[in-house]
């Protein structure tokens, strides 16, 4: 019964089978990891950058572009989708030779990393941070040296390479604007107005005004994104991917959220019915899977004491007037609600851990156990919902 | 080979199964027969599961550690014993426990390598290895944590991990943690595996009397320290359960309840003519030597001197407490009592005391400050600035002094000495205020060496 406690990723039991039927052939399609060759809905962006790039690797120039959106909108793989294309033209003979290098700010253990990191993809050289950034430098800085190919460097999460000099940031910027570097630095993140919020003046004048924005996808771009990999597939009810869609883009917008509900969708109706079609209703099944907030259910299956804590918690708030409420207060709130109710009364030190239990659930939020009846206890769900849920029995 | 058939024995022995064992346990544990069956049933056998952590809590000297310690050693159990205070950080507490794991029961080599190990990752899978390589598997490990509030000061993942020890080694490990405060206490964070909790109550009078019965010196018989400890008691019981304390002053008094019977004024059955000579020494002992005032060796060359004169004195010896004679050089004393009028008496009284002007105490005023006399000195100091206690210290002073640098210097030394409290900041010189940390009695003595009526200056006492 202890090893079941503890948790764990089962084990995989056998070879993992290919796709037979067509469900499990849509559901390989859907997956997040199987990007497509040509994104739809993202064309515009992609001739922009692509243009942007083809440019400065013809001029033979350096330059950056800033890339921002919110998560799921196809930054990276549209960034990768142009590479791929510019490199079947390098490959082709049309343009000249280029050298590809990906950085990610999440993947480093520290910014400095980044040139550590940089100087790896480049030369094969390992060297502490200090020393690759000293070799890099001289590389994109001195003027003598041999003629190399254009350098496009794809720096995600950029965020995270902040620093309180900035020094990381201020470097990836400055190189493009030396006449010999011809380094073209492509840098994404989420946000849209990062350079003004946390770069310094110098930092973000040197990343340039080349900005652009992903703009979250509504819900046509989203049917066409589900619909574009399940080409020759007949899976799914035309109802089922709209209402994903539309849910999915009211909310975010984000296109692995409307991925991953089509495919739960797939499974739930794999399992449930034998239909080879996903209706409407596995759609809506996955939904409340996904968005539906687990916390009145929690409520709801809480211990009769635990039920009648939380009672006595929205009751002193209701009282007092204010959001917060010390142990000792909630402690007589709830021997009286106890005594309407005729349940026996628990202790202080039992009552203590029914209110550490419901704690580590995150239902509530408390101070440290030492405080003892000084310790102060929020609700982290809203009143109203506690309310809700006690009140459907 | 024979410490295997030693174990096996002590295994099939217990669970109160064997009278020899279980009668020398009660012999050692007085008064604790309800805890010690609770622990033995949990101890179960030795190749048993046990509850994953029990946690015994008790007041002070209730015998927590001495029961587990006491179990251990008679039933052989394997076990490590560890005092939290001592491995202050758990860096030591991981390698105590690894270095001093019990050896198994059929050790050959013996390498002493010692362990090191800095997390707690790292010291679930050498414990693993550890006790792999003792061959303790097939038996119970007992890791005892001592003062365990301490443990709560250390990383947020030690109380949690050792908690559920037994499930993350997959070893047969039972936590045992001691602790003088309730488990309430401890919990933080995002919930623990709780552990079993086990209080031990305070001892009765009856059962204190029960036990320290069992130090009765030698030379004497155990009804006449019988007799003492019960007088003892009923002056003692009502201000201390501590056992230890109490054993301590039994011993300590022991001698002097014994002195008629030794000169011949009384026998060992006149308890009330024993009982007259020792109540008012008693009295007296329940005042000194509790607080541990005068150091016992101290104590026991007093009550040696028996003679009347020495009786006397013995309540005038200088004790440390009461040391309120200090010497300070002469400003000093002045700025001492600046800052002690300073703190007590109310801003708006300053103009009265100190102005050439003053005005007469209305009788109305009077009325009304009868109402919260002594309150200010019930309430405790309260900060005031400096240039407050420069003014009542030039007023207080009568000859001319200019505030030269050795005025300043002397306050900041009256802060290290710990007279004066400072109440900010070191950085900011200029918004300092100053608390005064001595008592009344103090610096009414001080006053007194340079002729200063302190009790007309101070606004509850007028």
């Amino acid at each position: 019964l202890l090893s079941r406690a503890t948790p764990r990723i089962p084990r995989r039991s056998g070879h993992l089978t290919s796709p037979e039927t067509a469900l499990e052939k849509a559901r390989t399609r859907l997956h997040v990891a199987a990007v497509p060759d040509s994104l739809p809905c993202r064309e515009k962006e992609f001739e922009d950058i692509y243009s942007f790039v083809e440019s400065k690797v013809l001029d033979k120039t350096g330059g950056c572009m800033y890339i921002s959106g919110v998560p799921g909108t196809g930054k990276t793989a549209t960034v990768r989708e142009v590479i791929r294309a510019l490199q079947q033209a390098s490959d082709s003979g049309h343009l000249a030779k280029f050298t590809f290098i990906e950085v990610n700010g999440m993947q480093l253990t520290e910014p400095r990393q980044a040139y550590v990191r940089i100087l790896k993809e480049l030369t094969g050289q390992k060297a502490t941070a200090n020393h690759a950034c000293e070799l890099l430098d001289k590389m994109f800085c001195s003027p003598k040296g041999p003629r190399r190919d254009t350098i496009v460097l794809l720096v995600d999460e950029l965020d995270l390479l902040w620093t309180h000099k900035q020094d990381v940031m201020y470097n990836i910027f400055d190189w493009p604007s030396k006449t010999r570097a011809q380094l073209v630095v492509l840098a994404v993140a989420n946000t849209m107005d990062l350079p003004e919020r946390i770069m310094m003046k110098r930092v973000s004048s040197r990343l340039g005004l080349t900005r652009m924005t992903f703009h979250p996808y509504n819900f046509r771009q989203l049917e066409q994104i589900v619909l574009s990999r399940m080409t020759g597939l007949k899976i799914f009810d035309s109802d089922a991917v709209q209402l994903a869609a539309r849910k999915v883009a009211a909310v975010s917008g984000d296109a692995r959220r409307v991925l991953d509900i089509c495919r739960r969708a797939t499974e739930i109706a794999e399992a449930n019915t034998s239909s080879k079609l996903v209706h409407i209703t596995h759609v809506d099944a996955a939904l409340k899977e996904m968005f539906s907030s687990s916390k009145i259910l929690a409520i709801q299956n809480l211990s009769t004491q635990e039920q009648l804590f939380m009672r006595a918690i929205v009751a002193e708030f209701q009282h007092s007037g204010l959001e917060e409420a010390e142990f000792s207060k909630l402690y007589t709130q709830h021997l009286t609600l106890c005594r309407f109710e005729g349940v026996p009364p628990p202790s202080a030190s039992e009552l203590n851990a029914i209110c550490w239990r419901l704690a580590s659930s995150r239902l509530l939020l408390v101070e440290e156990g030492r405080l003892d009846l000084q310790m102060r206890v929020r609700l982290n769900v809203s009143s109203s919902d506690v309310m809700c849920a006690l009140k459907e029995e | 080979m024979a410490s295997a058939e030693s174990s096996g024995s002590a295994s099939s022995r217990y669970m109160g199964n064997d009278e020899d064992l279980m009668t020398e346990i009660h012999k050692k544990i007085l008064c604790r027969d309800r805890q010690i069956r609770m622990l033995l049933s949990f101890f179960g056998e030795r190749k048993h599961k046990t509850p994953s952590s029990i946690f015994i809590y008790g007041h002070t000297a209730t015998g927590k550690t001495y029961i587990i310690t006491t179990l251990m050693h008679i039933l052989q159990l394997p076990n490590v014993f560890s005092n939290c205070i001592e491995c202050s950080s758990s860096r030591y507490l991981f390698e105590h426990i690894l270095n001093s794991l019990p050896a198994g029961a059929a050790n050959g080599e013996n390498n002493d390598k010692r362990i090191s190990c800095d997390n707690m990752n790292d010291f679930v899978r050498l414990l693993k290895l550890e006790v792999g390589r003792r061959q303790l598997l097939d038996e119970t490990i007992y890791i005892v944590l001592d003062k365990a509030e301490r443990m709560r000061e250390m990383e947020f993942n030690i109380i949690p991990a050792f908690l559920r020890l037994q499930e993350l080694t997959g070893l047969n490990i039972c936590t045992v943690m001691l602790s003088e405060i309730v488990w309430e206490k401890f919990r933080v964070g995002t919930g623990f595996c709780e552990p079993f909790p086990l209080h031990i109550p305070d001892y009765t009078q009856d059962e204190l009397a029960r036990i320290m019965m069992l130090d009765c010196p030698g030379g004497w018989s155990t009804e006449t320290y019988g007799n003492y400890v019960s007088l003892f008691l009923s002056v003692f019981y009502q201000i201390c359960r501590d056992l230890r304390e109490l054993r301590h002053m039994a011993l300590l008094n022991f001698p002097k309840y014994t002195e008629p019977i030794k000169k011949g004024e009384a026998t060992e059955k006149d308890s009330r003519k024993l009982w007259r000579n020792i109540e008012p020494h008693l009295k007296k002992a329940l005042q000194t030597v509790y607080l541990r005032e005068v150091s016992s060796a101290q104590w026991e060359k007093m009550q040696n001197m028996s003679n009347e004169e020495n009786e006397a004195r013995k309540s005038h010896i200088d004790v440390c407490s009461t040391r309120s004679y200090l010497e300070l050089p002469f400003y000093p004393k002045y700025l001492l009592i600046a800052a002690y009028i300073a703190s007590y008496n109310p801003v708006i009284s300053d103009r009265r005391f100190f102005s050439k002007k003053a005005s007469r105490i209305s009788k109305r005023s009077k009325l009304i400050k009868k109402h919260e006399r002594a309150s200010n000195h019930l309430l405790g100091p309260k900060p005031f600035p400096l240039d407050r206690l420069l003014a009542i210290f030039y007023s207080i002073v009568e000859d001319k002094i200019s505030p030269s640098a050795i005025i300043f210097s002397q306050i900041s030394s009256l802060v290290s000495l710990q007279l004066l409290g400072q109440m900010c900041a070191d950085g900011q010189i200029d918004a300092v205020r100053y608390k005064c940390l001595v008592s009344l009695d103090m610096i009414r003595s001080v006053a007194r060496t340079v002729g200063f009526d302190i009790m007309k200056y101070l606004y509850d006492f007028v």
